[in-house]
């Protein structure tokens, strides 16, 4: 169904959606940074970013999350597990990147023989609003990795910025519950039009220049190359790549509290920490940065997709903007091509 | 500028070629250029052949001192700041390297710009940005604007009366006149401007913003512990999660930790992804170590930082 | 919808300390719920992550076997911060379990063949479990031979005392037990695993090995199996990785592709060929 909604009437359109559901939205906490918050005003939106330095996956797999309490009740532990959530959610100006890395994100938390029921909870229990890509960062290589700047799937609503108005697209059934909603109305033709416009163009600018497409099968071959010899040098090991990674999904359990009372909670580990496969015999199977990066870009782009066909990056680019070492993953992955490396991206002279 | 910039570069590929065909450095660590403008990259050389992709511009931010660690075991050539020099030299200090296991190549510093306040300073993604004399000028998709340099520069920079790295076994640029842009940091200033409640306050919303990467520990040269406090958990000093007050536990004890060692290189707070800011912390930190102790860090490769020390004259009146 | 992370609550039975060096403990555990009881199943080489709130979660593989009903045993090696509160339990105390987990030893592959099992200090446990299947009298028969080689540094050291003293006086079942050093009491062998399992060379024809154990000994044990002429499909090794969540969720075992807690514990060597050497 295709509708829009006037730029004058967003701010209301917001508070329609809060009186109903925890509204999630972009936020900006200082210039330049902003993550998604559940919003208490419709003015704290904040749209200026492509995107938020914490990705979307936020709101489902949370950076801490108490999994469950306990508590001795006489010579008895009580256990509360803590993955209800109590009001349906809406996720509002989610990138399609975002957006797809929480398909990724539900193939590893949702399987046939084990479900993780505090990721399935919040995904049930949230709609999803899309936002298209009018201007893609040069750092954006979604349409390599699988994806594209206006891709619809996942979202149950799409929105796209045609200046004075939203252009609205309701997806799913979820997505159709809207479709009453006072203040979208019907689409025009030169809409439309505009939309092919925006979409054709921000296609032209990311383009597909970095060879994602066979990455799995290169990287059989490379397993013990002396290419992550040179690749990790220059990683210092903070984790700021796998957590603002929209599909990074390693986590970390630690049970805080004592003995008469406390919780086990989750938060998001990193492969590339050296203590993370470090074993209480101090054995460590990743003892330097070499095995640490290997596994990383290999889980990415070779054991995921061997498992699941698709490769766990969606193009967003975070890992290339906020690197302070300026780690480039696109450069990490024509590398692993026979076609030589091409400079793409102007550097300072 | 870039005509400074060009004779350094060429100074530090000439010294790295002279000492990697010797073989007196096992390699040579300096800046590249990379994929994104207003940035370098950290480049690790090994042979003579390499050398052409060192470079030197305003945009050289890292403190390359931190990649030492890794490389114990090699004599190591590294293109230093000043800043970068004095971690070296209190790192010496600390026994982290053997006398003549590294090559200090000296670039006295031009200071470095602030790339994040370039990027804010127009509107659009910057796609290509170069120095000419004392601009920047940047271009985008559709605009091209040209930023006065003396502008855009990082705080720490602009304080810095220590931009020659004295302690270099060789310096690849002419000599520069030490007086600081400014007398005081800014944000040390409204710090000190502060009653301890408004500190608190402020203190309280830059460390909310926290995300535990610990970028801001792995990019300072002096944060080498093989077990990180917030790491142990036996004892548990503090939660692993991003509760409010383990964030400002972590903030607060990671200075105290660099009292008396940090060099105010900024490499933290530039590491930092969610732009908290740190340099008024420790900086302020330097500031009262300065004025209590007279000291400054990795000035003078032989005295040790006060508060690793102790003599039986030092002040005891604050003991009670 | 069950929560896999949820543990299920037992009580310990019995604690009894397996060696001299007091390192190795054994708990023998019983579920607080009979419904709990009645839905574990499990198979050898299956392990669980055993709770204490408040300090943890770590993994043990099961060393009772599937047909001692009742109760389940692990043997746990003090090492750090769970394992040491596993240590001061006390009879009586409550515990929690997540499990079964891991898919256990290939019992369906073993059907009419040899069975060798070569054990090294306390990577005995689910071995353990493995043999007590395998021997009991409604299982027996599935299996042709029987070998067992169980090496330890010291005679104080080695796990199962009362286990080992009833498989030796077994006729269906072939034991050797050696030690790196002996004391003054030992009577039996002294001597490395490699060497015995040279020394008793046991035919690789229609035979299963199974070989757990630490790396050194593994390291020096496989080519001894090789020169036997076993092919890699029939040698099976069970892994140990560090481990949070056991399920395949947080992506901390992974061998390449696959997961420790969840494709293993247990890989054959053909499997293990094709991974990284990332253990």
């Amino acid at each position: 169904m295709k509708l829009k909604l006037d730029k004058k009437d967003f701010e209301n359109f917001l508070q329609s959606l809060m009186n109903e559901y925890d509204l999630y939205a972009p936020v900006q906490l200082a210039e330049g940074v902003s993550l998604f918050k559940k919003i208490d005003q419709p003015g704290e939106v904040n749209l200026t970013q492509l995107h938020t330095q914490k990705p979307a996956k936020d709101l489902f797999f949370p950076q801490s999350e108490t999994m469950f309490r306990y508590e001795k009740v006489g010579n008895q532990n009580q256990m509360t597990s803590m993955e209800e959530v109590k009001r349906e959610r809406i996720l509002f100006g989610a990138r399609p990147c975002d957006i797809e890395a929480i398909s990724i994100l539900e193939k590893v938390f949702v399987s046939e023989e084990y479900t993780d029921v505090y990721f399935l909870e919040k995904r049930k229990k949230t709609t999803i609003i899309g936002l298209g890509c009018n201007h893609p960062l040069s750092t954006c290589f979604c349409s390599s990795a699988g994806g594209d700047p206006f891709l619809r799937a996942g979202s149950d609503l799409f929105f796209i910025d045609l200046g004075e108005v939203y252009f609205v697209e309701l997806l799913t059934e979820k997505g159709m519950v809207f479709h009453k909603n006072k203040f979208f109305k019907e689409a025009d033709p030169k809409d439309l039009t505009l939309v092919k416009e925006l979409e054709d163009k921000a296609f032209e600018k990311v383009g597909f220049s970095i060879p994602v497409d066979g990455i799995e099968k290169r990287l059989d071959l490379m397993g013990e190359s002396s290419f992550w010899d040179r690749i990790h040098e220059k990683c210092i090991g903070c984790r700021i790549c796998t957590y603002l990674c929209p599909t990074c999904h390693c986590f970390d359990i630690v049970d805080e509290g004592e003995h008469q009372r406390g919780q086990r909670v989750r938060n998001w580990d990193s492969c590339l920490s050296p203590l993370y496969s470090l074993e209480t015999s101090g054995h460590n199977p990743r003892p330097t940065g070499r095995e640490r990066t290997r596994q990383r870009l290999m889980h990415k782009f070779n054991y995921f997709p061997k498992k699941f066909n698709q490769v766990a990056c969606v193009g967003c680019g975070r890992c290339i903007l906020y690197c302070p070492v300026h780690f480039d993953i696109r450069q990490a992955i024509i590398w692993t091509s026979p076609k030589r490396p091409k400079r793409f991206g102007r550097g300072a002279i | 500028m870039e005509e400074r910039s060009k004779a350094i570069q060429d100074r530090i590929r000439e010294k790295a070629k002279e000492l990697l065909s010797k073989k007196a450095v096992d390699l040579i660590i300096g800046f590249g250029e990379w994929t994104l403008p207003l940035r370098t990259t950290p480049i690790f050389i090994r042979s003579p052949e390499g050398v052409d992709r060192l470079i030197w511009n305003s945009f050289c931010e890292n403190n390359l001192a931190t990649y030492l660690h890794k490389f114990s075991h090699f004599k190591v050539g590294i293109v230093v700041k000043g800043c970068d020099a004095r971690s070296i030299t209190a790192l010496s200090l600390e026994k982290r390297f053997k006398p003549d296991q590294l090559f200090l190549m000296g670039v006295p510093c031009q200071r470095m710009v602030d790339r994040r306040r370039v990027e804010k300073a127009v509107k659009g993604e910057i796609l290509c940005a170069h120095e000419q004399g004392d601009q920047i000028i940047v271009e985008g998709e559709d605009f091209k604007k040209i930023l006065k340099r003396d502008d855009f520069l990082y705080p720490s920079c602009q304080v810095c009366t220590h931009r020659t790295p004295t302690q270099a076994n060789v310096l690849v640029g002419d000599p520069i006149e030490e007086t600081p842009l400014i007398e005081t940091h800014p944000e040390v200033e409204e710090f000190d401007k502060k009653s301890p409640e408004e500190r608190w306050k402020y203190f309280e919303k830059e460390s909310s913003r926290c995300i535990r990467c610990y970028a801001c520990r792995e990019a300072c040269p002096m944060c080498y512990c093989a077990e990180c406090f917030v790491d142990s958990s036996n004892p548990n000093w503090i939660g692993k999660g991003p509760s409010p007050s383990d964030l400002e536990f972590y903030h607060i004890v990671r200075a105290y930790h660099q009292t008396g060692r940090c060099s105010g290189c900024g490499a933290c707070e530039r590491a930092c992804p969610m732009e908290i800011r740190l340099t008024y912390l420790t900086q302020k930190l330097n500031w009262d170590v300065k004025e209590l102790f007279n000291f400054e860090t990795g000035i003078d490769a032989e005295t040790p930082p006060p508060l690793s020390t102790y003599e039986t004259e030092d002040r005891q009146e604050f003991i009670k | 919808m069950k929560n896999p992370y949820l543990p299920i609550p037992m009580v310990v039975k019995k604690a009894s300390i397996e060696t001299t060096d007091r390192m190795l403990r054994t708990l023998e555990l019983s579920f607080l719920n009979e419904e709990d009881a009645k839905a574990f199943r499990f198979i050898p080489g299956q392990f669980c992550e055993l709770s204490i709130l408040g300090k943890g979660e770590a993994p043990f593989g099961i060393a009772s076997s599937p047909t001692e009903n009742g109760s389940l045993k692990f043997t746990i090696n003090k090492a750090g911060r769970v394992t040491t509160a596993l240590h001061h339990l006390e009879e009586g105390a409550e515990i929690g379990i997540r499990g079964p987990l891991g898919n256990g030893y290939p019992i369906d592959l073993f059907k009419g063949k040899n069975i060798l099992v070569i054990g090294g200090g306390f990577a005995f446990t689910t071995l353990r479990s493995l043999i007590v299947y395998l021997s009991h009298p409604e299982n027996r028969s599935r299996v042709k031979d029987i070998t067992v080689i169980y090496g330890a540094r010291m005679p104080g050291l080695l796990l199962y005392k009362e286990e080992l003293t009833q498989w030796e006086k077994r006729s269906d079942l072939k034991l050797v037990v050696t030690v790196d050093w002996g004391d003054k009491d030992w009577k039996g062998k002294v001597g490395l695993v490699p060497n015995v399992l040279e020394e008793v060379a046991p035919s690789s024809e229609n035979t299963y090995a199974v070989i757990c154990g630490p790396p050194i000994m593994i390291k020096f044990t496989f080519p001894k199996l090789m020169a036997l002429r076993f092919p890699n499909e029939r040698i099976y090794t069970s892994l140990e990785k560090r481990m949070k969540c056991g399920i395949g969720k947080c992506g901390r075992c992974n061998i390449g592709y696959l997961y420790v807690c969840k494709d293993g514990p247990v890989f054959s060597y053909a499997q293990l060929e094709k991974l990284p050497k990332d253990y």
